[in-house]
């Protein structure tokens, strides 16, 4: 039996497959103080013997968490002797730049914790000035023994050198020095986070790594116990946010690529469940009640960005290209004092809740909108589970209507138009931005909200093709189990991409594949490993790279000509113009993912499914009331549905929008498309 | 409320086109940074960018540099009276950098590329950047220029077509790259500019398709309603009355003494209107403001101080304020007055403005902070050429009601970021960076304290190399509000074989091998009594070492 258990901020999701293909679902509430207490209630609740157990995957927002509500451990930072201020003065710019009490993101080391190294490396690689590693140390060893004697000790050792990117010796020397005379002392340093260039982002990527390291160590300590306690024996292992998943003993490395796991496992689902119908060119679009993420994903793999940030801090580590806007199905529909119809960005969250949750909400939201136009019926929501109160609802739209001078029923539609153009932008953002136009790519909606607005924000995006899977409110829980064990390594390594360094590229081109692929072996994976490369690259002259995908060629399949042709061809993509034929092109970054399959990955299948549609319901939508539309549980494969319908899928809602037509097919996902392209076919 | 008589455009539509827009002008300004040449643009992001509709009044644009922003629509208007729109034809464009015809300062240089729908004139897409040298009497910036020409090359308002002038070695680009020290990071950002005011027709093509055009085209004049209603309705929120504040200036550079700046403010109802009689003449040194600065800089903090955060700043908002400075003065010089520094009196117009307001609107304004931008420029000549490194730096900002002051920042009207010193070190072979630092104790005391400034020392490791800096606070600090103390000054100096010499915050000098040039920002004032203040956050202060003890 194969087990994924998702922590997500409300629910803790467990998705267990057995060897017969069964599936089982549970989601019970999460705990968010402990949450393996939730995640173990998740397993007794759908009471798996853990003993037949060999796959276990888990995720969770522990690393996310202690950065939000700052509590990872206290860390000592070690910096080139005149950066102490690193942290503090980042990039020197404003994010707001109207806001007169502007304050920059706030770091997770304070200036008391921060000392200086005597020592300088350049650019080259070149000691300028030889560390001097008894003044270093003398400096560290106050600090640490000070701070131990006032019952305040230090967790984590974090170092960040300048140019340590080209040349770490530095930082590896005072590391080495800290692990002899102060053994049991963790010591991240930066080179082994982050081999690129720019000191800022790669100091807070260093320190947000030994920020969580000794919460995601002890956390993992303390969950693996309580599953061995329960007779697990098989593998246990983590998701990361790159969308792969590592042996937990893996994490005691790189804690910080568990942050944002939970997304990236929904994308790594939604993928996998595609590519059983066959898309492997998706947009997915997970909606929930604050936010909706949304993610591209080509010919099966999921877009990856360097970069991220947390809490307005950046985390240089390659993480699952997710875009979030404050659309959900809590958003807050209001007016702006100019008189401009907003959805969001606030939300009304778990408390109060939309107005229809009976909890004293006063402000309108998506869901009572939902609600008024019928797109939610108050019987059937979440299974019928819930009570839904439709005059609160009305009652909180009223002043919204009569200020646009609409009806209750037209403003809530309205309202929804906003939150669905607000999504459309958030998916630009990834494709039309990055060169991709939408119109390549199937809509596959998730999440309790995706599923209601699917149709009307493909049609928006000139999107003909929705996919809607089965079990789409768990389908992160199962991601888990459908990703690869992975692992990234890159180098800043700037080098012109001419005939003369051909040598020097495949070199490095092979010591980064090499480098991933040895990290995996190195935690005991076997099985073949698939080496994934990319460059980050730019025109001799500009400063912003950009990534041109090498797809699994390896060194041998690539001579510069092949390179140059795959650099201009993305750059034209993204900025729209090219300089003239024979500009100097540079490689600045080298990176590379190393892969390796868990073995056969399980199928997600549907629950018991509706043989013909019976019932019928009225609802209002894109100004148009349909007042007798066909109404149903997820319908059989190949029973076929038109629109205007409603598919009520468990926890969450299909609305099949008027001009929209399909079937559930044989992966057990529900395929609709625009009718024009289905009359075509 | 929407006007529905004279907008066609239903509630949603607006809603939706509004906010498409101004994503359009986002996705404009990001793809500039990224595909720029110089480090001026791609890391300090001293540019901009903007849609506007076909008479020029800018609707949307992207949140980077406010005093760029403040005054687009006012840069355009030149452009079109020499050559009308309607005469427009696709691949056209127009330029423009003269501070004497709408513009700013010369680095600053505006383009406007028409957006046709089937022929039929809808808008401008429009980007302005810092260009890191246009030729003039020195690389990268000339401290010592006495009239505009000494500080680069003009682009008078004018049209010109990007295939038959620009591309394939055209005329224009000739004629510039010749006239330039680093042509092909100037060049490479002239195509940055190029490419991202093509993104904006692309964007705004698509709208059009989707929506229709002449929907996008009310929305567009739905949009500067907007702003205008919200601009007013900040406005009556606003006790009516008259208020003055000023501040100064160091010097012109030459021994001038203390420049002063003063505002009239009169608010009545919804509209605002500020005067600055009784400002400084106009300077012989490069200390003056074009007029188009002088609005961008007052626009800039009454939409800080007085309206909230969400108001998309537009043409819109503009026509509730009224803004008038004596031609001749500081603040609206004549021909040929140089220019190149009008960053220093425009912040004190922020700070004079923001004075009288503080008597208006206590809550909503901030104390003096160092608010200056330090020009910071190192040259060298070696045998592949020239060599540029320019940095814009800001300093502490002023304490506010609520909040300690931001540290080591950049200035309000101007948001640009530092150049990594692992990126510096890849660049510049002739310097390195020895220490960026905060400086203990220069933010002011209060009951909120002032921000912090900073400290930058170079270490100058080969010959040839040139200094050119302006600034300003070395004499007169920043002036606390309510109660709140001065915030620290600013100072710079080099170590020369164990010699400290200090240096003026207007200068150009030639540098050695092996001199420190330590350059220090000031920080902000403080904000009420220093008797008020919390004793856990001055305690606190103390242990992380940003007061001395």
């Amino acid at each position: 039996m194969r087990v994924g258990v998702e922590v997500g901020g409300t629910f803790t999701d467990l998705v267990a497959i057995g060897d017969d293909g069964r599936l089982q679902v549970t989601k019970v509430p999460s705990t968010p103080a402990r949450p393996d207490e939730g995640a173990l209630n998740a397993i007794d609740s759908a009471g798996l013997d853990l003993s037949q157990v060999e796959d276990l995957v888990h995720g969770s927002t522990v690393a996310t968490n202690a950065i939000l509500e700052r509590k990872g451990a206290r860390v000592l930072m070690v910096v080139t002797e005149g950066t102490r201020d690193i942290l503090l003065i980042q990039r020197h710019n404003r994010r707001r730049i109207y806001d007169l009490f502007y304050e920059k993101p706030e770091p997770v080391v304070q200036r008391r914790d921060v000392i200086e190294a005597p020592e300088r490396i350049d650019a080259t690689g070149a000691v300028v000035d030889a560390l001097d590693l008894d003044v270093t140390m003398s400096r560290i060893a106050e600090r640490l023994e000070t701070a131990e004697s006032d019952g305040d000790a230090y967790g984590a050792v974090a170092i960040c050198l300048l140019n340590a990117y080209v040349e770490p010796t530095h930082e590896q020397a005072v590391a080495d020095a800290v692990r002899k005379r102060f053994q049991n002392q963790k010591v991240t340093i930066s080179s082994d986070v982050c081999r690129e260039f720019r000191e800022y982002e790669r100091a807070s990527t260093t320190a947000l790594a030994a920020y969580v390291q000794p919460v995601i160590d002890a956390y993992l300590g303390r969950f693996g116990e309580a599953l061995s306690a329960r007779g697990h024996r098989g593998r246990f292992s983590v998701m990361q946010s790159n969308g792969g998943r590592l042996p937990a003993a893996g994490m005691a490395r790189s804690a910080i690529t568990a942050l944002f796991s939970g997304p990236a496992a929904g994308v790594v689902g939604a993928t996998r469940q595609a590519l059983r119908s066959g898309f492997g060119n998706i947009i997915t679009f997970d909606m929930g009640g604050t936010s909706t993420d949304v993610c591209l994903v080509r010919d099966g793999q999921p877009d990856l960005a360097a970069a991220t940030e947390i809490d307005g801090l950046p985390v240089k580590t390659p993480v699952i290209d997710i875009a979030t806007v404050g659309a959900g199905g809590g958003s807050i529909v209001w007016i702006d004092d100019g008189g401009l119809l907003r959805v969001g960005p606030e939300s009304a969250g778990a408390d109060p809740g939309p107005a229809c949750y009976g909890r004293d909400g006063q402000r309108p939201t998506i869901t009572d909108c939902h609600l008024i136009r019928g797109t939610i019926r108050a019987e059937t929501f979440l299974g019928g589970t819930m009570q839904l109160d439709r005059a609160a609802a009305e009652a909180v739209i009223g002043p919204i209507a009569t200020q646009l001078g609409l009806s209750a029923v037209e403003a809530a539609d309205a309202a929804i138009r906003v939150a669905e153009a607000n999504i459309v932008r958030a998916i630009q953002r990834i494709s039309t931005e990055r060169g991709h136009d939408p119109r390549d790519f199937a809509l596959l909606p998730f999440g309790g909200a995706g599923p209601m607005l699917a149709c009307r924000v493909a049609e928006d995006l000139g999107i003909h093709t929705v996919l809607v899977p089965p079990a789409a409110g768990v389908l992160s829980a199962y991601g888990l189990l459908a990703s690869d064990f992975v692992h990234f390594e890159s180098r800043t390594h700037q080098v012109r991409l001419e005939a003369v360094n051909e040598a020097e590229i495949g070199g490095v081109i092979a010591e980064v594949g090499a480098a991933a692929a040895a990290h995996l072996r190195d935690l005991g994976l076997e099985g073949e490993v698939g080496l994934k490369r990319s460059l980050d690259m730019r025109y001799v002259g500009q400063a912003f790279e950009i990534p041109v995908d090498l797809g699994d060629r390896g060194p041998d399949e690539l001579d510069t000509d092949t390179i140059r042709a795959l650099f201009e061809a993305a750059h034209h993509r993204v900025f729209e113009f090219d300089k003239a034929g024979g500009s100097a092109i540079e490689i600045v970054a080298f990176r590379a993912g190393a892969a390796v399959s868990p073995g056969a990955q399980p199928d997600l299948s549907g629950d018991a499914a509706a043989t013909s549609i019976a019932d019928r319901t009225a609802f209002f939508e894109r100004g148009r009331q349909h007042a007798d539309a066909p109404c149903t549980t997820r319908p059989g494969e190949g029973v076929g549905i038109a629109g205007p319908a409603l598919v009520e899928d468990g926890t969450s809602t299909i609305l099949v929008a008027d001009g929209w037509r399909g079937a559930v097919d044989s992966a057990h996902n529900l395929i609709l498309r625009l009718e024009e392209e289905t009359t075509d076919a | 409320m929407p006007d529905t008589a004279l907008n066609p455009v239903s509630a949603v539509d607006q809603a939706i086109i509004t906010q498409a827009l101004i994503a359009a002008a986002h996705e404009m300004g990001v793809k500039l940074i990224r595909s720029a040449h110089s480090t001026i643009v791609r890391e300090a992001e001293d540019c901009s960018s903007a849609i506007l509709d076909a008479r020029g009044n800018v609707v949307a644009q992207s949140e980077l540099i406010p005093l760029q922003l403040g005054s687009i629509a006012h840069t355009f208007g030149p452009c079109a009276k020499i050559t009308p729109p309607e005469t427009l034809q696709e691949g056209d464009f127009y330029i423009t950098n003269d501070p004497y015809n709408g513009g700013q300062h010369l680095p600053d240089v505006f383009l406007f590329s028409p957006i046709f729908i089937a022929g039929r004139l809808i808008g401008f897409s429009a980007t302005v950047a810092h260009h890191i040298d246009l030729g003039g009497g020195a690389p990268g910036l000339n401290p010592n220029a006495t009239d505009v020409h000494q500080e680069g090359i003009i682009f008078p308002p004018s049209r010109w077509n990007l295939d038959r002038d620009w591309r394939n070695d055209g005329a224009l680009q000739r004629m510039v790259r010749a006239n330039i020290r680093m042509p092909d990071h100037t060049i490479g950002d002239f195509e940055a500019q190029f490419a991202a005011n093509q993104i904006g027709i692309e964007r705004v093509r698509d709208l059009c398709a989707r929506h229709g055009t002449d929907r996008v085209e009310s929305a567009m004049t739905g949009m500067l309603d907007y702003a205008e209603r919200r601009m007013r309705a900040a406005l009556e929120a606003v006790p009516d009355g008259t208020y003055h504040g000023e501040d100064f200036l160091d010097d012109d550079g030459q021994g001038s003494g203390p420049l002063r700046i003063a505002a009239t403010v009169t608010v009545k109802g919804s509209d605002i209107a500020v005067d600055f009689d009784g400002s400084s003449p106009q300077v012989k040194t490069n200390i003056n403001s074009p007029f188009a600065s002088t609005v961008g800089a007052a626009l800039s903090v009454i939409k800080s101080a007085l309206t909230s955060a969400d108001l998309p700043f537009n043409t819109g908002c503009a026509r509730a304020v009224t803004i008038t400075a004596p031609h001749g003065s500081i603040l609206n010089p004549i021909y040929p007055a140089p220019v190149r520094a009008r960053l220093l009196p425009t912040y004190r117009v922020f700070n004079a403005v923001m004075k009288a307001l503080a008597q208006a609107v206590p809550d909503r304004v901030i104390a003096s902070g160092y608010d200056t931008t330090y020009a910071c420029c190192l040259s060298h000549l070696g045998p592949k050429g020239y060599n540029i490194y320019l940095e814009i730096f800001g300093g502490g900002y002023g304490a506010g009601p609520a909040n300690d002051g931001c540290n080591a920042v950049d200035s309000p009207l101007s948001n640009c970021g530092n150049i990594p010193i692992e990126a510096q070190d890849m660049a510049y072979p002739f310097f390195r960076v020895r220490d960026y630092s905060l400086v203990a104790g220069s933010g002011g005391e209060g009951r909120h304290r002032g921000g912090l400034g900073f400290q930058r020392i170079y270490e100058i490791t080969a010959d040839n190399v040139t200094f050119a800096a302006y600034g300003d606070r070395f004499d007169i600090a920043p002036e606390g509000l309510f109660g709140g103390a001065p915030g620290g000054k600013a100072e710079v100096w080099i170590e020369r074989a164990g010699e400290k010499v200090e240096l003026p915050s207007k200068t150009s000098m030639p540098l050695l091998r092996g001199d420190l040039l330590v350059v220090r920002t000031g920080g902000g004032a403080g904000y009420g009594p220093a008797g008020d203040r919390d004793a856990r956050h001055t305690a606190r202060d103390l242990t992380d070492g940003y007061i001395l003890a």
